[in-house]
Formats: C-alpha cells, sequence, structure tokens
C-alpha cells in the first residue's frame, strides 16, 4: 500500500504540470522544446543560487529568524528572476506566440523546481510504511508552486517583452512581479518566525498563488486589451 | 532540441541511485529483547518465533477482537496471568506479544514503598515462571516502559474505543520487528575458570598439601537472556569470590604468612542446568588433585541477606568435618551479630536434578557445603538471575558480610585461630575487605548478560574474568566444554522494534478518488478556459456552410445555433480572451 501512497503523491505533485500541458493549447504548438530549455535553465540558475548561498550565508546556529541572512536569501532568489528573464528573453524558441512562450517556460521550470526538490523525498520518503502527511503538503505545495511560477512567467513577459504597456500599469506590474520573487522568503518567514504549523503555511501558499495569479491575468488581459 | 537534456539524465541517475537506497523511517525505533527459545530433552520451549508484522492491539481488547492477527502491547502490571495462561492452555494463536517493563524494577524510593516493590518482583517472577515453561508459538518480546510507550498505548485504546476498526485517516499502528529466523546455537560451551594460591610446603614435607576450594558459578538464565544480569543469582558469589581470592593473595604473597593449605578458586558455568559446567570441571581434574580438597565452600545468591545465612549440605550435620566447619562459621558470624543455619538436604544419585553447587562435589565424594541466603532448594531454572535480578537486588553490604565470614572463617581453619578473638581481616587494615572493589564489580556484572550459551569462548567477558583471576591467583586456567545435549538453545535474543503510524487502505483510495477528480477538473477547466479550436471551427463551419448550398442547410443552421449556444455558456471571457490572442 505504500508504493501506491508513493504513486498518489506523485500524481498530485507531477500530474497538474502534465494536465496543463496537455489541456492548453501547448500540447498542440508542440512546445515541449521550450519547457525543455526553460528546465535546462532552471538548473543551471539552481546550481548558481547554491554556489551564492554557500558562499555568501553562514550557518544559523539556532533556529531564530535572522534579518540579514533573510535579505541576502532574498537577494539571491532575485537570482530566480534573472533565470527567468534568461529564459524568456535570451533562448531562441520557434515561432510561437507570447502567450504560449511565457507558459511554456513557466511549466518547464516549475516541473524543474518539483523534480529537483520534491522527487527525491518522495522516493525514499512515501514509500515507507509510516504513514505522514508529509508528501500530500509537499504536492499541493507543488501546485501552488505551478501557479505561481505561470504568473511571474507572465507578468516576467509583460515586463520584457511587450514594449507597449499601459502607464499606470507599470508599477503594478513591477511590484506583483516583486511579490511573487519573495513569496519563498515570506513563507519560510512565517514557517520560522511566526511558527505556523505546515497546514497552514500551504494553505496561504495555494490562497496567494490563486490571488496571485488572479491579478496577473487581469494585468495580462488588460495590456493585451491596449493592443 | 539543439542542447542535450543533461538535467533530465542527471535526474534519471539519481532515480536510479535512490532507488538502490531503503531508508527505514518509523515513528519509533526501539530495543526489544526476545523470550528465551530452547529445547529441553527435545521439547520445545519458550518463544518460537522472532519475526512480527502485526498490528498493534492494547488492553481492554475490544469486544471480539481477533488477536491472531495483531499484537498485543501490555505493561507488566496490567497482564493478567490468567488470560495468558488461557491463552496458553486453549493453543490460541496472537501474532506477537510485547510485554513492557516498569523502567526501574525494584524501585526503592517508591512511596507505596515495599509493596511497589513486592509487586513487580512478585508478577514478574510469576510470570517468567509461566512463560519459561511453555511452548509459545509467537513470538513474545520484552521492552522497557517508557514516555514514548505510554503515549503510544493511549492512542491504541483511543483508537480501539472510537469504534471505528480502521479510520480514514489512521489504520493504526503497525509494530514491526525484521529479525532473521533464529538457528540453533551449535555447540553451546561453558568455560570454567581456576586459579590456584598454593600453600606453603616446607623442606622436607613429602606429603601434598590439601586444598580447600571456593566456587561460585557466574553464568545466569532467564525469561530474556538479553536482560538476564543475575545481580544476587550469582553475580553477588561470583564477586565475593574475586575478593576473598584478593584477601588471600595478599596473605599468601608473604612466605612468612602462606598458610598450609592450598586455595583453589573455581568461576564455573552452567549453573542453571544442573551444574553441569561443575560437573565437567571436576571430572577434568586428576583423580589425586580431587582427592586433595579437604573440602569445598560453594556461593550462591550471598547478595541480599541481613542476618541469617544458610549453610547447605549433603553430609549429616554429625559428620564430623561437617560439623567443625559450621562451628567455625558459628563462631565468626556470633561476632559479627549475624546468625548461620545449617540445613541438610540428602542427594538422590539417581536424580538428575541438582539444586546445589555442593551436591556435584558430593557426588565426586568431595565434603562441600553452599552458602546462601536462600533457605530452600531452588526449583528448576528458577532463581538463576530472572528478570527481576537486576543491579538493586543486591547490595554491597550483604556481599561484605558474607565475604568476611567467609575469610575470616577460612583464616581461622588455615591457620589455627580457633577460639582466639583475632579479626584478619580487621577495618583500616591493609587486609581490609575493599566495598569499592565489591561496588565496581558487582555493577560490572550487573550490566553484563550472562547466559551460558550465548558467551562464546573468547568472549571479552570471560577474558576479564581470567585476568581479574590471573591477577590474585596463579595457575590460572579456562576450562572449556560443551553444554550438554539436554538443552538446545536459539539466538535471535535482541532486535530492534519499528513502530508505524500506518494508513489504512480505504484512505489510499479515497485520496486517489479525490486526486483523479482534482485533475479532471483541471483539465476540463484549463481545455474550456484555453482551447479555442472550438471557435476556430465553428467558424469555419459557419464559413462553409454559409454559402447556399442545399440540402441540410437546416439542418447545419440548427447545429451552428446549438454550438453558438453552448459557446455562450463557456462565458464572455473566452470571447474576449479568444479575440484578445489573437
Amino acid at each position: 500500500m505504500t508504493v501506491f501512497h508513493f504513486l498518489n503523491c506523485a500524481a498530485l505533485t507531477f500530474g497538474p504540470h502534465v494536465v496543463y500541458y496537455s489541456a492548453t493549447p501547448l500540447s498542440e504548438y508542440d512546445t515541449i522544446g521550450t519547457c525543455v530549455k526553460a528546465a535546462v535553465v532552471y538548473l543551471g540558475t539552481a546550481l548558481v543560487k547554491l554556489v551564492c548561498l554557500a558562499t555568501f550565508l553562514k550557518v544559523p546556529e539556532n533556529d531564530k529568524f535572522d534579518p540579514y541572512q533573510e535579505l541576502m536569501k532574498i537577494f539571491i532568489g532575485f537570482i530566480d528572476v534573472a533565470g527567468l528573464y534568461f529564459a524568456l528573453t535570451q533562448l531562441t524558441h520557434r515561432n510561437i506566440s507570447q502567450n504560449h512562450k511565457f507558459q511554456a517556460v513557466g511549466l518547464g521550470w516549475a516541473f524543474a523546481d518539483s523534480v529537483l526538490h520534491r522527487l527525491a523525498p518522495l522516493w525514499i520518503g512515501a514509500r515507507g510504511l509510516e504513514f505522514t502527511w508529509e508528501y500530500i503538503f509537499q504536492g499541493l505545495e507543488a501546485n501552488a508552486n505551478l501557479v505561481m511560477t505561470l504568473s511571474l512567467a507572465a507578468l516576467g513577459s509583460l515586463m520584457w517583452l511587450r514594449k507597449n504597456k499601459p502607464r499606470t500599469l507599470v508599477p503594478i506590474i513591477y511590484a506583483c512581479a516583486l511579490l511573487l520573487a519573495t513569496m519563498p522568503s515570506i513563507t519560510s518567514y512565517l514557517r520560522r518566525s511566526l511558527e505556523w504549523q505546515t497546514p497552514r503555511v500551504v494553505g496561504f501558499e495555494l490562497f496567494s498563488s490563486l490571488a496571485m495569479a488572479f491579478i496577473s491575468w487581469q494585468l495580462f488581459s488588460a495590456c493585451q486589451r491596449t493592443m | 532540441m539543439s542542447s542535450p537534456p543533461s538535467g533530465d539524465v542527471l535526474a534519471v541517475l539519481l532515480l536510479l541511485l535512490l532507488a538502490c537506497v531503503e531508508f527505514g523511517d518509523a515513528a519509533a525505533a526501539v530495543g526489544v529483547y526476545r523470550l528465551i527459545q530452547y529445547d529441553l530433552a527435545g521439547a520445545p520451549l519458550g518463544s518460537r518465533a522472532a519475526s512480527l508484522n502485526h498490528h498493534a492491539a492494547a488492553l481492554p481488547l475490544p469486544a471480539g477482537a481477533d488477536l491472531s492477527r495483531s499484537a498485543l502491547i501490555a505493561p507488566l502490571l496490567d497482564l493478567p496471568l490468567a488470560f495468558i495462561r488461557e491463552y496458553l492452555a486453549e493453543k490460541k494463536h496472537m501474532g506477537g506479544l510485547l510485554i513492557l517493563l516498569p523502567e526501574k524494577l525494584n524501585v526503592k524510593d517508591v512511596t507505596t514503598n515495599n509493596d511497589g516493590k513486592g509487586q513487580v518482583r512478585g508478577a514478574l517472577a510469576e510470570l517468567e515462571k509461566l512463560l519459561l515453561h511453555e511452548e509459545v508459538p509467537y513470538p513474545v518480546y520484552f521492552a522497557f516502559q517508557d514516555d514514548n510507550f505510554d503515549n503510544l498505548l493511549a492512542d491504541i485504546r483511543k483508537i480501539a474505543s472510537s469504534g471505528q476498526p480502521a479510520s480514514a485517516t489512521t489504520g493504526g499502528y503497525k509494530l514491526v520487528v525484521s529479525s532473521p529466523e533464529p538457528r540453533k546455537v551449535s555447540s553451546p560451551t561453558i568455560s570454567n575458570i581456576q586459579g590456584w594460591l598454593p600453600g606453603l610446603k616446607e623442606e622436607g614435607d613429602t606429603e601434598q598439601l590439601q586444598t580447600i576450594a571456593i566456587v561460585a558459578n557466574y553464568d545466569t538464565f532467564g525469561a530474556a537472556p538479553a536482560l538476564s544480569v543475575g545481580s544476587d543469582s550469582n553475580g553477588s558469589g561470583a564477586v565475593a569470590l574475586l575478593e576473598i581470592a584478593r584477601l588471600f593473595s595478599r596473605l599468601y604473597s608473604n612466605p612468612k604468612t602462606r598458610g598450609k593449605y592450598n586455595l583453589l578458586f573455581g568461576l564455573t558455568s552452567g549453573g542453571p542446568y544442573n551444574y553441569n559446567g561443575t560437573n565437567k570441571w571436576l571430572r577434568s581434574f586428576d583423580q589425586r588433585v580431587r582427592e586433595s580438597i579437604d573440602y569445598a565452600i560453594c556461593l550462591n545468591s550471598i547478595g541480599s541477606w541481613n542476618n541469617e545465612l544458610w549453610m547447605h549440605v549433603s553430609k549429616p550435620p554429625e559428620n564430623p568435618y561437617i560439623k567443625q566447619i559450621f562451628e567455625d562459621f558459628s563462631d565468626v558470624s556470633k561476632q559479627m551479630g549475624v546468625s548461620v543455619g545449617i540445613k541438610h538436604k540428602k542427594i538422590n544419585v539417581s536424580n538428575p536434578r541438582v539444586a546445589w553447587e555442593h551436591e556435584q562435589f558430593s557426588r565426586f565424594r568431595v565434603t562441600a557445603l553452599t552458602l546462601s541466603e536462600l533457605a530452600s532448594p531452588p526449583e528448576f531454572l528458577e532463581s538463576t538471575g530472572g528478570l527481576y535480578d537486576t543491579r538493586e537486588s543486591a547490595d554491597v553490604e550483604s556481599v561484605t558480610r558474607t565475604v568476611r565470614l567467609v575469610s575470616e572463617s577460612l583464616a581461622r581453619h588455615i591457620y589455627g585461630l580457633k577460639g582466639r578473638d583475632i579479626d584478619v581481616f580487621a577495618e583500616n587494615s591493609s587486609l581490609a575487605i575493599n566495598p569499592h572493589y565489591i561496588q565496581s564489580w558487582l555493577d560490572l556484572l550487573s550490566r553484563t548478560p550472562r547466559v551460558a550459551p550465548f558467551l562464546q569462548k573468547n568472549d571479552p567477558f570471560i577474558a576479564a574474568l581470567k585476568k581479574e583471576l590471573s591477577e590474585h591467583t596463579a595457575d590460572v586456567h579456562v576450562q572449556s566444554d560443551v553444554l550438554d545435549g539436554m538443552f538446545t538453545f536459539y539466538d535471535a535474543t535482541k532486535a530492534n522494534l519499528n513502530v508505524y503510524q500506518v494508513a489504512s487502505v480505504t484512505f489510499d483510495l479515497l485520496f486517489l478518488l479525490v486526486l483523479g477528480s482534482y485533475l479532471i477538473v483541471l483539465f476540463s477547466f484549463l481545455v474550456i478556459t484555453t482551447r479555442v479550436w472550438i471557435i476556430s471551427s465553428l467558424q469555419l463551419i459557419d464559413r462553409i456552410f454559409a454559402s447556399p448550398a442545399a440540402e441540410n442547410k437546416s439542418f447545419l443552421l440548427l447545429l451552428n445555433r446549438v454550438l453558438m449556444i453552448l459557446l455562450t455558456y463557456s462565458g464572455d471571457l473566452h470571447h474576449e480572451k479568444s479575440r484578445g490572442l489573437r
């Protein structure tokens, strides 16, 4: 029954990515190449981030929330944004519309993130006899992460790929992008400082990802409409 | 694809590597000790199985509970013996039994004081007696009770009492002990350690010097061989022997104080099995050496007595030798303020049961006696260092008293100091009895389980005893032999118990259902909000059939209208977006 649980959790963690790919026109336009390229860029970004973290961060003696360390982590988190920028703008894609581009990049990015961070614990942990809610929460987090990455990719494409944006919306776009980029730090702050339990944190992540997705969607449509 | 997907290859390699690693993660992993498994003259006894993989159950059992597929966890004092007896008598099967022993077996600072102590000890003794002499076809383990187990029991009882056999979220707890199949211990060895203190043989003395032997068995036997430390039976005897050896080696080191008797010290093994080891040890002696033994003092369970010690003999007390020895003891005991009583038990040569060690000497026609705090001979496999016989059941004062009694009496006999009020081993002298020595050896023995079949010839503990004896005596020799065929022992005495909290199958299926519906809903949502082919195809249909081609125009118009209605239902957003995406 434990392999069963593993398969369940794996489906929860990776299923939405597959479903997203097959349900939207991405599969039709065969954008798998873009997804794979984005995944590779993500791996490179993760490597750079790790090196920076190892260089600049001290090993914490206690579990307290250290503001300077967290600020450093936020800055290193911006490497993520840089990576997305690279994936969206610098890579050559086949002739696909902008709309599909950000979706494909976001999907590839989120899939690589899930695989790198969640597959190994899942494989080792979920197959044991012991039952914990941990892997189910991890799967829900992966879902939230997917939505957030897609939103960030959308805002990124708005910022860097679209030249004429309505003046009033520009600061909002940048603000939302900043918020999304610092989301990991926010969740770790909630977990460590405010000592929120995992269910609450996961709930917050899901809610905030949906909210951000809605906002970025509205922004995107607004920009579309002005075209 | 221009660039090779190196990230994917890495992920695959990682997967392959991790597939080879199996991690064990459990809510709790704790060391448990198995009930002994042995055959006595072919009859299987003790726990006959070692591996365990069942759901946990606790007392009080819900009505109609079937224990044959669950493992029962019970604290010692909550376990009614009648229950076990009934199970064993009716040969009912249980998945397994885990008995939780109180952490400190003889807690001296318990407020109910003597009651608490006696109750635990009594319950343990009875349980041990029951389990040792029965064949139990399922695994029986002992563990020490602590907070984790208390919480576990509370949880199990809560789940059982809520009436749901296996609720959707918690299917309960599973106890898993993965232990290999217990194998026979191939040739169980018993190792007897002996040391000599040669007496003073003057020039011109042609006769062989007489020998006085001091013997104690150091091995134990109990329900859980990994817990059989036997502090009182017979750790106390072994420690007393070591101290007596130390004292007399000081006396004998100087030729001026060397007595005219040889002293032979013997740490024997195989005690619980009718003193089999002692028999083999005596048999290994040359006849002349054996005949030169004047008498032997055997020490057995001398660790917890206050005022009364017993001297057990097999020759009648009227026998002049016995009388003399008893007088020696009485004189010293009167001086010490304790009393020594004499008990006579005739040997029945045809009966293989040997209750005291001196009986083995008597069978070789050597005068011998056993000093013990026990008034009556112990039953077979009783008082051999069971579960309750831990460090707290022996105290240093009793051992010291015994050492004083034996050494003073021996000194009077050897040096002919009858009737004189002399304290050879006086306090604050260089020959004072050392309580720290006694304490440290007693502590060591109370940490070492010493069931003979599980002590190899080259066990470090036997080497330690040999080394200690060689510090005090000469000619130290370890005689190893095989335990006679009546007993067969099986290994796997210790194991690791893993307690897993498991979810029931219904939970997994339910989760699958929820997950499936979530993915389907997600799929449909995405299809409806992003696919534009409906629009394009409809518009295509529109264009094709807008031309006045005759026949099925009305039908097509109807179809067109239906599709348009469906479209409006999928939302205006959809239209907006489709227009925007162009």
